[in-house]
This record gives C-alpha cells, sequence and structure tokens, in this order.
C-alpha cells in the first residue's frame, strides 16, 4: 500500500496538467482569501463606525417626547462572523441592516446583490467558491484515470504478477488523492485560523468543524471518482461520466431543487405580506387610534381594572399605556406573519434536504454556511434579536411616558440624558451547538453518502 | 469526400446513439428549464393583476364615499381616513406601479428573482430608501434558477465539448486514422468537415427542443423564437471552434477533454466572477450603512428645526403661503416640508450610489467581450427584459413618477383643498415603458468575433506546423 501511495504520488506530481491544475488552484485559493479578508476587514470597520454613529444620534436626541423616539426609531447593523470570511453563504442576498421603529417590524434591508452588476448572478471568487466547486474539480482530474490507466499501460498484469491486494492497491491511490487535498486544505485553514484568531467570537472549534465537513465532502468526490475509474471502459469515458457527476450535483441539482422548492412553497411578494400584516393589525388595537372598537374595549377594561371613572384619573399616562398594549399586540401580528414566512421556508427546507441524495454539493453546502453563521438560520436569529430589541426598546419608552406624564399630555418631553438609559444592542451569533442541531440533517446525509460511496467503491470490482 | 463523411458520421452518432441521447438530453433540459422561466412570469403577472384588482376594489369605495360626502351626507370618519384630505388620498390610494413581463422573459430569470415588480409609491416614505427587492429565500437566489439562460450559457458547451473533443484522437486511438490518411483529403480538412457535421446535427436538435419548449409554453413571438435559436447557434458555433481547435493542436482524448473543461471554466466561471470582484475593487459604492448614518443625521437635525424648515419652505414656495395662517398647519405641512429637505441634502451621497454603480457597469460592458458566456447572457437577460438595466430603467421610472404622485397632491395639501371626485379622475398613472435601447445585437456579433479570433489563431498555427502533418497521424 505504501508503494502504491508513493508511486500515485510520484506520478501525479510528475504529471505537467495536474501541477497546473494544482497550481492554478492554489493560486486562486489565495487570490479568494486575500480578497475575501480585506473585504471582511472592511466591512467590519464600516459596521464598527456605523454603529458607534448610530448610538450617538441616539443619545443626542435631547429634549423629545419618548413616543418621537420610538418613531424615530434606531438602526442595527449585522455583524459578521469571523468564519463568514471563508464561506459568505447567502450573505451577499440577505440585508445588512434592520430599522428598529415603533409599530413597525422591518425586514433587514440594502442586500449587497442590489449595488453590483448583473455579472454578480455568475459567482464570486471566494474561498467557498473555491472549496465547494473546483477542489471536486481538481480531485476528478486527478483521479478519474487511476485505474483505467493501468489497463491502458498494460501495468495491470506486472501489478497483478506481484501479488499485490487489490485493495492495497486501492487504498494506496485513495490516499495519493486525499494527502494532497488535505495538505492544501490544511495549510488554507492554518492561515484563516491564524488571520481570525484575534477576533471576537472566533472559535477553533467551529474552524475544525468546517474542515472535517469539507474533507468528507471531497472523500466522497473520491470515492466516486475511484468507482467511476473502476468501472469504465476507458480514461476518457471515465473523465467525462465523472464531469456530468460534477455538474449535476454541484450546479444541476441545487438550481433544479431551488426551483422546485420555490414552485412548491412560494414566498408571498413583498407587498402581499405588508398588506396580510396591515389586515392583521387593524383587527386588534392601534395604540395611535383611541376611536376603533378595540380601543373602546381596552379603555373600558383599563377603567374597570382601576376603579376609577376617567383617563385622567388614572395613575399613568392612558396615551402611553394605550401605545404600549398596540405595540404588543402588533409585535404578535408580526410573529405570526414572519413564522408563515418561516414555515414556508421550512418546506423550501425539506425539498432540500430529500433531493440531497441526488447531490453530495447540498449537505455540504448547508452544513458549510451553517457553521460559518452565513446561513438562513443564522440570518433569521439576527432578524429575532433585533425584534427583540426593538420590543425591549418600545417598553423602555412607553413605560417611561405613561409614569411621568398624564393623560393628554403628549408635550411631555424627557431629559436629554435619558437615552443613554437604554441597553445597547448586543448580538451574539448563534452557538456551535445550536448550529449542528440545525444541520443535523445534513450531517447525516453527508455521513451517508461517505459510507455508500466507501461501501460501493469497496464491493464493485474492476472492469478489465 | 464530403457526402461519404457526412453518411459515414450519420451511421456512427446513431449507431452509437449520440443523437438520440443528446436529442432527448437537450429536450428535458429545455422543457425543465423553459418551465420554470414560465411558471416565475406566470406568478409575476398574477401577482400584478391581484394587486390591481386590490386598487380598483378601493378605488371604487373611496370614489362612493367621496361621492356621497359631496352630496352632503355626514358618514362620520375619523380625520386619517376621510378621502376628502388629500394626504389620506395620497397615502390610502396609491396606484399600482408595475413593471409587466415582456413575452420573452421566461427564457431568463436574470435579475428578476431579485427585484419586485410593483410597488405602491405614497405620498410619505422615503423613496430613497425605497425598497425594490422582493421577498424571496436567499437559498434560492445563491444557487439561482435553472432557466434556459442556464441551460444555454453552462450546460449547451459542455454538451458541445463532450459530443466533439475527440472527433481526431478517437480515430487515432481505434487506429482508423491510417487508412484515412491515405485518403484524399486533408487531415485539417476532415477534422473541420467531421465538427461541421456534428454541429449541425446538434443545431438540429436544439432547434426541435427550442421548438418543443416554445410550443409548449405557448410563446407566440416569432422573431424571439428565430433569435434565441440564432443565439444558440452562434454560442455553439464558438465551442466547436474551440474543439475544432484544441482537436487539431492537442493530441489525446484525455488532453483534449482536460483542455476544454479548462476553456470552459476559465469563460463561464472564471473570467466572469474575477470582472464582478474587480469592478468591486475599482468603483467601490459607498457602504449603505453609510448612507443610513447620514440619512440619519439630517432626519435628526430636521426635526429639531422642523418649525424653521417649514417657514423657509413656505418663503420658497410662496404660492403655498397665500392661503395660510399659522393655524391650519398640520403635521403634514411640516413632514413634507422637511422631508424634502432630507431628500435634497442626501442627494449628493445618493448620485454617488448611482453614479460608481453606473461606471462599474459600464467597466463591465468593456470587459464583457473577454467571454462569450458573458456576451450570451446579457444578450439573453436583456430580450428576457430581466437585466439589470431594465430593472435600473424600472426604478428611474418609479422615483419620477413617485415625485410626480408627491407633486399633485403638494399643492393641494399646502393650499389646504378639499379632495374631490374631480380630483380623483385626474390621479397620475404609472405606465412602464421599456427601454429598447438595452437591447442589443452587437453582442452576438461579438461572440462571432470571437470565434473567428480562435479560427484564425488555429490558422496561423497550423500553417506554421503543417509541415509536420504526418506527426499528427501518428
Amino acid at each position: 500500500m505504501k508503494n502504491t501511495l508513493i508511486k500515485e504520488l510520484k506520478e501525479l506530481f510528475r504529471d505537467g496538467r495536474i501541477r497546473l491544475a494544482g497550481g492554478i488552484v492554489i493560486l486562486l485559493l489565495g487570490m479568494a482569501v486575500w480578497i475575501s479578508s480585506s473585504q471582511y476587514h472592511k466591512i467590519k470597520q464600516q459596521n464598527k463606525i456605523s454603529e458607534a454613529h448610530e448610538r450617538e444620534n441616539w443619545e443626542d436626541q435631547g429634549e423629545k417626547n419618548p413616543h418621537s423616539a420610538a418613531h424615530y426609531g434606531t438602526y442595527a447593523f449585522k455583524p459578521q462572523y469571523p468564519l463568514g470570511f471563508l464561506d459568505k453563504g447567502i450573505e451577499k442576498y440577505a440585508g445588512t441592516s434592520v430599522f428598529m421603529e415603533a409599530h413597525k417590524r422591518n425586514e433587514a434591508q440594502f442586500s449587497p446583490v442590489i449595488d453590483q452588476t448583473g455579472l454578480a448572478r455568475f459567482g464570486e471568487l471566494s474561498p467557498d467558491f473555491i472549496l465547494l466547486f473546483i477542489i471536486p474539480l481538481l480531485i476528478i482530474l486527478m483521479g478519474y484515470n487511476s485505474f483505467t490507466k493501468e489497463r491502458e499501460l498494460g501495468t495491470v498484469s506486472l501489478l497483478k504478477s506481484q501479488g499485490v491486494k487489490s485493495n492495497n492497491i486501492l487504498f494506496g491511490k485513495w490516499l495519493s488523492l486525499f494527502l494532497p487535498i488535505i495538505a492544501i486544505t490544511l495549510l488554507l485553514f492554518l492561515i484563516a485560523g491564524i488571520l481570525l484568531s484575534g477576533l471576537e467570537g472566533f472559535g477553533w472549534g467551529s474552524l475544525f468543524l468546517l474542515l472535517l465537513v469539507y474533507w468528507i465532502y471531497y472523500a466522497v468526490f473520491i470515492n466516486i471518482t475511484l468507482l467511476t475509474s473502476r468501472l469504465s471502459k476507458s480514461s476518457s469515458i471515465a473523465l467525462v461520466v465523472m464531469l456530468s457527476v460534477w455538474i449535476v450535483s454541484c450546479l444541476v441539482v441545487p438550481k433544479a431543487t431551488g426551483n422546485i422548492a420555490d414552485s412548491k412553497y412560494p414566498y408571498p411578494t413583498r407587498q402581499q405580506f405588508t398588506t396580510s400584516v396591515l389586515v392583521d393589525k387593524e383587527k386588534g388595537l392601534d395604540g395611535h387610534n383611541p376611536w376603533s372598537k378595540e380601543a373602546k374595549k381596552l379603555e373600558q377594561q383599563t377603567l374597570a381594572k382601576y376603579k376609577v371613572d376617567s383617563l385622567a384619573q388614572l395613575p399613568f399616562n392612558y396615551d402611553a399605556f394605550r401605545m404600549q398594549k398596540g405595540e404588543e399586540h402588533e409585535a404578535k401580528v408580526y410573529q405570526k406573519h414572519y413564522q408563515k414566512l418561516r414555515d414556508q421556508f421550512a418546506g423550501q427546507a425539506s425539498t432540500y434536504r430529500s433531493l440531497s441524495i441526488l447531490s453530495p454539493f447540498l449537505p455540504a453546502r448547508f452544513l458549510s454556511m451553517g457553521i460559518s453563521r452565513t446561513d438562513y438560520h443564522s440570518h433569521w436569529d439576527f432578524e429575532d434579536a433585533t425584534e427583540n430589541y426593538r420590543i425591549i426598546t418600545q417598553k423602555f419608552l412607553n413605560d417611561n411616558f405613561a409614569k411621568n406624564s398624564s393623560y393628554g399630555d403628549w408635550g411631555y418631553k424627557v431629559d436629554s440624558s435619558f437615552w443613554k438609559d437604554l441597553p445597547k444592542f448586543n448580538y451574539e451569533h448563534p452557538s456551535l451547538n445550536k448550529v449542528l442541531e440545525q444541520q443535523l440533517f445534513s450531517l447525516v446525509i453527508l455521513m451517508g453518502w461517505l459510507l455508500i460511496s466507501f461501501l460501493l467503491l469497496l464491493t464493485v470490482k474492476n472492469k478489465i | 469526400m464530403f457526402t461519404y463523411n457526412f453518411k459515414y458520421e450519420l451511421k456512427l452518432l446513431l449507431r452509437s446513439s449520440w443523437i438520440q441521447l443528446l436529442t432527448l438530453l437537450l429536450l428535458l433540459l429545455f422543457v425543465f428549464a423553459s418551465y420554470n422561466g414560465k411558471q416565475k412570469v406566470d406568478k409575476r403577472t398574477a401577482d400584478i393583476t391581484s394587486a390591481q384588482t386590490v386598487v380598483d376594489t378601493s378605488d371604487k369605495e373611496t370614489l362612493s364615499i367621496l361621492l356621497a360626502i359631496e352630496k352632503g351626507e355626514d358618514l362620520n370618519l375619523s380625520p386619517w381616513v376621510t378621502p376628502t384630505s388629500p394626504i389620506n388620498i395620497g397615502n390610502q390610494n396609491p396606484r399600482v406601479a408595475a413593471m409587466p413581463a415582456n413575452e420573452m422573459a421566461f427564457m431568463s430569470v436574470g435579475q428578476s428573482d431579485i427585484y419586485t415588480h410593483y410597488v405602491l409609491p405614497k405620498v410619505s416614505g422615503d423613496d430613497f430608501a425605497l425598497n425594490l427587492s422582493e421577498m424571496a429565500s436567499p437559498i434560492q437566489l445563491l444557487f439561482g434558477s435553472f432557466d434556459l439562460a442556464f441551460v444555454v450559457v453552462y450546460l449547451l458547451p459542455l454538451i458541445v465539448i463532450a459530443f466533439s473533443y475527440n472527433v481526431l484522437s478517437e480515430e487515432r486511438e481505434r487506429g482508423s486514422l491510417k487508412l484515412l490518411a491515405s485518403q484524399p483529403i486533408s487531415i485539417r480538412k476532415w477534422v473541420f468537415q467531421k465538427i461541421g457535421i456534428r454541429m449541425f446535427w446538434i443545431s438540429i436538435m436544439v432547434l426541435l427542443a427550442t421548438t418543443v419548449a416554445f410550443l409548449l409554453n405557448d410563446i407566440k413571438s416569432f422573431d424571439g423564437y428565430v433569435l434565441f435559436f440564432v443565439t444558440c447557434v452562434i454560442y455553439m458555433l464558438f465551442w466547436f471552434g474551440l474543439t475544432f481547435a484544441v482537436n487539431i493542436q492537442i493530441g489525446k482524448s484525455t488532453q483534449n477533454a482536460f483542455v476544454l473543461l479548462g476553456f470552459w471554466i476559465v469563460f463561464v466561471l472564471l473570467i466572469p466572477s474575477i470582472i464582478n470582484q474587480v469592478s468591486d475593487v475599482l468603483y467601490p459604492v459607498p457602504s449603505r450603512n453609510q448612507l443610513i448614518n447620514e440619512m440619519r443625521e439630517h432626519k435628526s437635525e430636521a426635526e429639531k428645526k422642523q418649525d424653521q424648515i417649514l417657514d423657509n419652505f413656505l418663503r420658497d414656495h410662496p404660492e403655498y403661503a397665500v392661503n395660510n395662517d399659522a393655524n391650519s398647519k398640520s403635521f403634514w405641512h411640516s413632514y413634507m416640508a422637511s422631508q424634502k429637505i432630507v431628500k435634497e441634502e442626501l442627494q449628493p451621497l445618493l448620485s454617488e450610489f448611482d453614479n460608481n454603480l453606473a461606471k462599474r457597469q459600464k467597466w463591465v460592458n468593456k470587459l464583457q467581450w473577454l467571454s462569450p458566456a458573458i456576451l450570451v447572457q446579457q444578450d439573453l437577460n436583456t430580450r428576457a427584459g430581466t437585466s439589470k438595466a431594465d430593472y435600473e430603467n424600472y426604478r428611474q421610472q418609479i422615483l419620477n413618477f413617485s415625485n410626480e404622485w408627491r407633486d399633485y397632491f403638494m399643492p393641494l395639501l399646502y393650499n389646504n383643498q378639499v379632495f374631490t371626485s374631480e380630483h380623483f379622475s385626474k390621479l397620475p398613472i404609472f405606465q412602464y415603458k421599456s427601454d429598447k435601447s438595452i437591447i442589443n445585437g452587437y453582442r452576438l456579433w461579438g461572440v462571432l468575433l470571437l470565434t473567428s479570433i480562435v479560427l484564425v489563431i488555429v490558422i496561423i498555427t497550423y500553417k506554421l506546423r503543417t509541415k509536420k502533418e504526418y506527426s499528427i497521424i501518428q
């Protein structure tokens, strides 16, 4: 086995095409890392500035009515997780800032793709592109003729006459493909680790788990490549078959799955979503409308509860109290509609899962994004955090308004020092355990791919 | 010799079931892709129609209320829904500003999954923050759509490569090349004929698949049909040119496949993404976060000085001030005035976004000539009306309409006029005008040019090595 390994490695390094391909991959990877890390730092810097600026705006509001401040609102900027620089996931297509204001939950807005040219849809030269698309291709180019060449060069009979166990040859060949890939990726991840180690929130655990996912993904490709090489009549057929496998699993299946998922579980348009939220909002209490049926009901209830005859006798500002009640109703409405959206995506996700059996790319893609905290779940986690903060902020403002002013006193203003009392918005990315929980299914499918491809590789006999 | 070659090839292709297999594959790909595209178009059309229906219904209701009020009925409406207030109409009875799909939209999803196809601009609200992005699962956006443009740009070259990467090397590997060498035809001519014949067959198959796809989706545009087919043929011509070059330059089948695949990766994957990324670096768009920061500062300033802003505004617009006494100033009077100020103050930064994006686009347009994949993609997108330029055009029209809408209500608001049924019939209406100048045939000529460059290079290098022809046969 050792001899086979050494011989195969020698051959690979001698082959000019492989050297060229390998060199190009390393060069591209280097470029991708450089571009990506400079972008990462730029965005991080910008976020820091924007956050500080925004907080300044908030604290400098001067004397003001708390509800005016609620409408003025505040912004949250989505922080990047350090690993996001290796796999950008959906970042390009998801919003980067959330406006948090009274009565309204806003989605994250300004996705980077809006500010790019039409070419953005071709893909991006980023580390995840190289890791997910190009390295499998390199594996195919390195291994498509592992077995067919022995036949074509007539070395099969020589090998047989040596009395080598066929499994030893197989393992030797397998390792000769795996070791160079391990070396390249290990180097990349170590560099990434060193670059990122100083950053807040970075964990070596996540980094190595990510590396492990990629190794499993590559092992699957090595298995399929060797399997095809064993089964093919000639090298060129093996190559064409493997390229088809690559195209189907990396390009065709993800796109087709996306289309199927989307037509089975469509999202509403933005306008439809807004309208259905509005309809539900109007069914309940509107903090600004004291004449509605719901408002009258609340009025009666409150008067009864505090055993007073008029709103002015209440120990707090009833306007602010109603505003807060309205806020609570609206938050529930948003909760319900966003949940619907998530249910819709859960349907889409199940389509992705079930079609993952057609492509090892899909589970690897989802795992990689998940661990890098650049997947859809992480995005929602951020949006949920902003919504919680919005609710807290509204309560903070309304409570002050209710406590310190009397009914009908819309001219009430708080001290300019008041704004500092609102805690800052702090976001922490979901923990690795939570990510693994969400991505458990992808992990299982990827392992399934690994096991089944190994089993097939071991049981199939060379076609000679 | 040609007829002989033609018959031989046909027999060979039929016997190896290449033709049957490819026909089936192309049919499947084209039908599935066009079905996906058509589904998106149908959803888009249905969404616009239903939005229009909602507006129509609410219009009828509003009009009947207006008429009732004009007759002197007291409906006891709360001040923020009564349609006699112009601002209420401006906010609660918006028009649908829609961008309907053109007939060829099913060909290419392009940017249509990112942007919305109808908005309802209102009098209040910031139009610089006008959200034209559509609600979509980012996963779907990340993976992209399986549409005809994808099949043509990405998969068709691969089919061409798989179909003809080894026309010469196969003969050599089988040993039949020596027989051929005894025939009265030069190798170059023979490979050329062979590739030409394959090109002919694949074009027939693509024509068949296109026809089926267009018929199934009930697309009636004959021009669109012909142009789509021509685009496919021209693009395939480039790839056949490349396979021809590789076939006569390089020896073994696997080497050919290697090199051709390399070309595919470079033209389809690498060049577009590198151009895009470099455009990012060369013409950086200011961060949107920065826009937010500035907007916030201006807003908070404006809020603090609201009364002063309104005074200044009325001084600048004496026509509005005429009928005003201090008591009739409402929240809306100062709101609209300060919003206008904020918008004007942000204008430099906003135009920086637009300018840099335009510069990027210009740069990308210059470099698109480096890759036939970009040319064909852009060509299909523009004809489907789903290119970036189309959505930019739509955005500009929306912004204009938004201004027109606001301008319609401003005098009514500042003159404290009552909104009547007569005003209602004169509301501005949005009509999307597609910009035909976006569609441009020069891209296809560009692909032809690239093809001829490939062929010229082949001929020159081949001329230089003609003497070695014997060695090719070996």
